[in-house]
């Protein structure tokens, strides 16, 4: 570090021309008071002794006009407004990325203060060294970014926003923060980006750094145990089996007790004993057909680090039949589903008028795919938007590839199925074109795709471009497999069968009416609203914290939707020392930061001083007075 | 000065109760310088009053009235009685009544004290003479030496009547007087001593013509206390010559040191011409000075 001090505002010097005036004022000002004394003898033989003409007593004569000129020189050295050089770069402009996500809430256990206290307390100290020229615009980081001020040198604003800066119970996810300093520095010059952090973040950042990213990582919390996992599977038998994961992190081996409410009444309540970085699966059963709201609620037997990884919520939906609508022309398929006595097949003979709404939709025509429906299949023809890239020939061909880890392929055969009919890709066409439509190939034949999947708003489709019942397909063992697959599928996508705890940062879209406002209260207590879409569908609720939202409004009568944190490198408070970005990657620095000094108010302090020490002087009793 | 006497005090300068209890002290001088003519002083030398003094061996020509007769009917040789001689002691009063003397009861102390050391001498038929000496060069005025009781109003008269003001120094004083007067005693200098001039001469004057040194220092309690700080320009009130001084506050206590060294030189001049000397403050009232102080001291009993 420079011991010499550097100077923001040099041109205050101009101000030591007032020594000048001061001198001559002094001289001038210099009347001495006469006082009449009966003899000068005594006093002319006290100003000739030695002791009052050396160096020091001369000194003292003018000690008045010495502490004038201190004081003085100490003012204009503030006006100057001094710092000590800390070596480091000084940014005009600089961002200070603050992490706040749920991990950043760990303490420790000798000092009690969470990440972001001590994040707090470091920013606090770079804006109390703030220099004039300086400006600085903190972000807030958790799932996703939140710039809290502009850039400024106001530390009153600076301070009361960082005060204000609470943890999210949230993941951490860098990117948005960069995306969002990267836009800044489109309108400001920006070198260097301060991150504050625990490390608890994903190590790998898909972002081109444009700017010096100093990443200061913060002490490690102490031990944690938290719940990473918390869902329900419906068994044969009707009850629900209910799987919770508890996670240790790193640090030391920690006993806890789980604990199972069903709709507020303890059901069930299991020890555990964690080693470090261990994790334990739990599994308990749950009767209920009407739907129940769980709660999980983790003990831990030692110090925790973490307080909103030990609660987790699930809601058990409601048991009911899967409405499935077939196409009477698919034979097969209403022959593989005939006997599952929990799905409800249509139409129904002698009926025509089904439910307004299916789960299934498996159809030989486009139009009865129009029908609402979670899950849509259809076959034997080419979807209207695909016609112009795929047409249809009456040849046999067979299944080249497939994609195995699909979730309806999974365990299905297809090597030596036979089929009639072969869509044929037409010229200049191929599988981009039909990835840029969203559709993704899951099975490859010859000439052309045979199954293709896609996602809309929604809805899971499936379209075989082939009559699978001009096939050998129904009568291979992966037809069976195939459909049971799809029951599975639809049954996950009606959530009836299979129910995961919803996490943060974002309520599960629930359905109320169409275009209404409904209000929505935080576990915090905070209370906003929100709209509704054109299908009813409340979704994008952003949820901050872990607990019940409480929504009420048209159709919701206060309904309660809960979120957990539910997320294993959050609980593990695992820390990374390198964050990778596509190019570099970028060390957590070893030092703090150091900033610029400023030592005006040392200075202004002193002259203070000076100012008192000169009244004093000037008031004080004489020193050769005896008592 | 002199306060506004009273119809009923004897003068100014004491009350009666005061000036009663002063007839009944006198000086006592270390030495016995006296003069020839017969006074109340015992001399040293062989006199003819009632005080036995000694005996020695008679020698021809001695007056046979003083032979001891019972020792010669018993020794059969003569030997003469002797007396102690009683003579005439000259109590000299110098007052300093420049103008440095004007000082916070100053010289009225300085007045006090001569009028008690006078009524001292007086009522003991000592011969008084009071000397005030007010400018440099000029005859200092003159209480012409006066003995007995008839003499005191005339001594407190001239007393109260003398102005001070002047630039004497008290150097100068002593020389003047001693141009004048003669006889041997007490030389009692009343003076604040603060001259730029030198002492020894004037002292070694009056022990050489015979007189016992009394140095009186009378200061002001500013003189002893000074209270000033910061920066002053001091006037002399004799010349009116001036001095700057800067942070009079911090040079107090060389002030002190300074004051103490000049008392110190003043008492050992006095001391080696057997004389005696004394610093007191003007503050201080002339009962406490006399009574108490100068009785202690061995001035006067």
């Amino acid at each position: 570090m420079n011991i010499w001090p550097g100077f923001y505002s040099l041109q205050g010097a101009w101000y030591l021309f007032l020594l000048v005036p001061l001198i001559i004022f002094y001289f001038l000002k210099l009347k001495r008071p006469h006082k009449r004394v009966p003899s000068l003898a005594l006093w002319s033989s006290v100003i000739n002794d030695r002791r009052v003409n050396s160096p020091f007593q001369k000194f003292k004569r003018s000690i008045l006009l010495l502490l004038q000129i201190l004081l003085l020189l100490f003012l204009v050295l503030s006006l100057m407004q001094p710092y000590v050089h800390s070596g480091a770069d000084r940014a005009q402009y600089l961002p200070i990325l603050i992490d706040c996500s749920a991990s950043m809430a760990a303490t420790d256990p000798e000092t009690k203060k969470t990440r972001l206290e001590l994040a707090k307390e470091r920013v606090t100290e770079l804006i109390d060294n703030l220099l004039p020229n300086q400006r600085v615009s903190l972000v807030a980081v958790s799932s996703t970014a939140r710039r809290l001020t502009a850039f400024t040198d106001n530390q009153r604003v600076l301070k009361q926003s960082l005060a204000g800066l609470t943890v999210d119970d949230v993941p951490s996810k860098l990117e948005d923060a960069l995306r969002m300093t990267q836009a800044l520095s489109r309108t400001k010059p920006i070198k260097r980006v301060l991150f504050y952090s625990d490390g608890n973040f994903p190590k790998e950042v898909n972002f081109d750094l444009p700017f010096e990213l100093n990443y200061q990582k913060l002490p490690p919390a102490g031990s944690n145990i938290g719940i990473t996992s918390f869902n329900a599977r419906k068994s044969q038998s009707g009850n629900w089996d209910v799987f919770i994961r508890i996670a240790n992190s790193l640090k030391s081996e920690n006993p806890a007790s789980i604990e199972i409410l069903q709709d507020g009444q303890s059901i069930a309540k299991e020890e555990v004993d964690l080693g470090k970085s261990d994790s334990q699966r739990i599994e308990f059963t749950v009767n209920t057909d009407s739907g129940s709201a769980l709660e999980a609620v983790l003990t831990p037997g030692s110090f925790d680090s973490l307080e909103s990884d030990n609660r987790a919520y699930l809601t058990i939906p409601r048991s009911r039949s899967l409405l499935v609508y077939i196409s009477d022309s698919l034979a097969s398929y209403r022959y593989a589903l005939a006997d599952d006595e929990n799905l409800e097949l249509y139409p129904e003979q002698n009926e025509t008028v089904g439910p307004a709404e299916y789960d299934l939709i498996i159809s030989s025509s486009e139009n009865s795919l129009e029908k609402p429906g979670l899950v849509k299949v259809g076959v034997g023809f080419i979807p209207e938007d695909l016609i112009k890239y795929i047409s249809l020939e009456t040849n046999l061909t067979d299944v080249v590839d497939w994609n195995r880890s699909s979730a309806l392929l999974r365990h299905v055969e297809l090597n030596d199925v036979q089929i009639t009919e072969q869509p044929v890709w037409n010229e200049n066409s191929g599988v981009e074109d039909l990835e840029g439509l969203g559709y993704e190939v899951l099975v490859h034949g010859r000439l052309g795709p045979l199954l293709l999947q896609k996602r809309k708003s929604g809805d899971l489709e499936f379209y075989f471009l082939f009559n699978t019942d001009r096939s050998t397909m129904p009568y291979r063992i992966g037809f069976p497999i195939m459909v049971s697959n799809l029951i599975q599928l639809t049954l996950q996508e009606a959530g009836i069968a299979e129910v995961q705890a919803s996490a943060t940062p974002i309520l599960p879209a629930v359905e109320y009416v169409p275009d209404e406002t409904y209000q929505i209260q935080t576990p915090t207590g905070k209370r906003y609203s929100t709209e509704s879409n054109k299908n009813g569908m409340v979704s994008g609720v952003a949820a901050l914290h872990v607990g019940r939202y409480l929504i009420t409004g048209e159709g919701a009568d206060s309904d309660e939707i809960s979120v957990s944190l539910l997320n294993p490198l959050e609980t593990s408070l695992v820390t990374i020392d390198e964050i990778q970005f596509s190019e570099v990657p970028v060390m957590a620095a070893q030092s703090q930061v150091d900033s610029d000094k400023p030592l005006w108010s040392e200075f202004a302090l002193i002259a203070f001083v000076l100012l008192l020490v000169e009244w004093w002087y000037f008031q004080r009793r004489p020193a050769g007075i005896p008592t | 000065m002199p306060q506004e006497s009273n119809t009923n005090q004897f003068t100014s300068l004491f009350d009666n109760k005061t000036l009663s209890m002063l007839e009944r002290m006198r000086l006592n001088p270390t030495r016995r310088l006296t003069n020839r003519s017969r006074g109340e002083h015992l001399s040293g030398k062989g006199g003819t009053s009632t005080e036995f003094s000694d005996y020695r061996n008679y020698v021809p020509g001695d007056d046979v009235r003083y032979i001891d007769w019972n020792i010669f009917s018993r020794l059969n040789r003569p030997f003469m009685k002797q007396y102690q001689h009683e003579e005439e002691m000259h109590v000299v009063l110098i007052l300093d009544a420049s103008s440095s003397m004007d000082y916070e009861n100053k010289f009225l102390r300085c007045q006090q004290l001569a009028a008690a050391f006078g009524v001292m001498g007086l009522l003991n038929f000592e011969k008084v003479s009071v000397y005030a000496c007010n400018h440099k060069g000029s005859r200092p005025a003159m209480f012409a030496p006066s003995t007995g009781r008839i003499s005191m109003k005339r001594l407190f008269d001239f007393l109260t009547k003398i102005e001070v003001g002047g630039n004497s120094p008290v150097e100068d004083a002593v020389e003047d007087v001693l141009r004048i007067h003669r006889g041997r005693g007490v030389a009692i200098v009343l003076s604040d001593f603060e001259s730029f001039g030198d002492l020894q001469r004037p002292f070694n004057m009056l022990f050489s013509a015979g007189l016992e040194i009394y140095g009186v220092q009378i200061l002001g309690s500013s003189e002893i206390n000074p209270e000033i700080n910061g920066d002053l320009r001091l006037v002399d009130s004799e010349s009116g010559q001036t001095l700057d001084i800067s942070s009079a506050g911090d040079l107090l206590g060389i002030y002190h040191e300074h004051r103490a060294l000049l008392e110190d030189h003043l008492a050992m001049m006095c001391r080696q011409r057997s004389g005696r000397f004394l610093t007191i403050d003007s503050g201080d009232t002339v009962e406490h000075i006399i009574f108490d102080l100068l009785r202690r001291k061995g001035w006067v009993r």
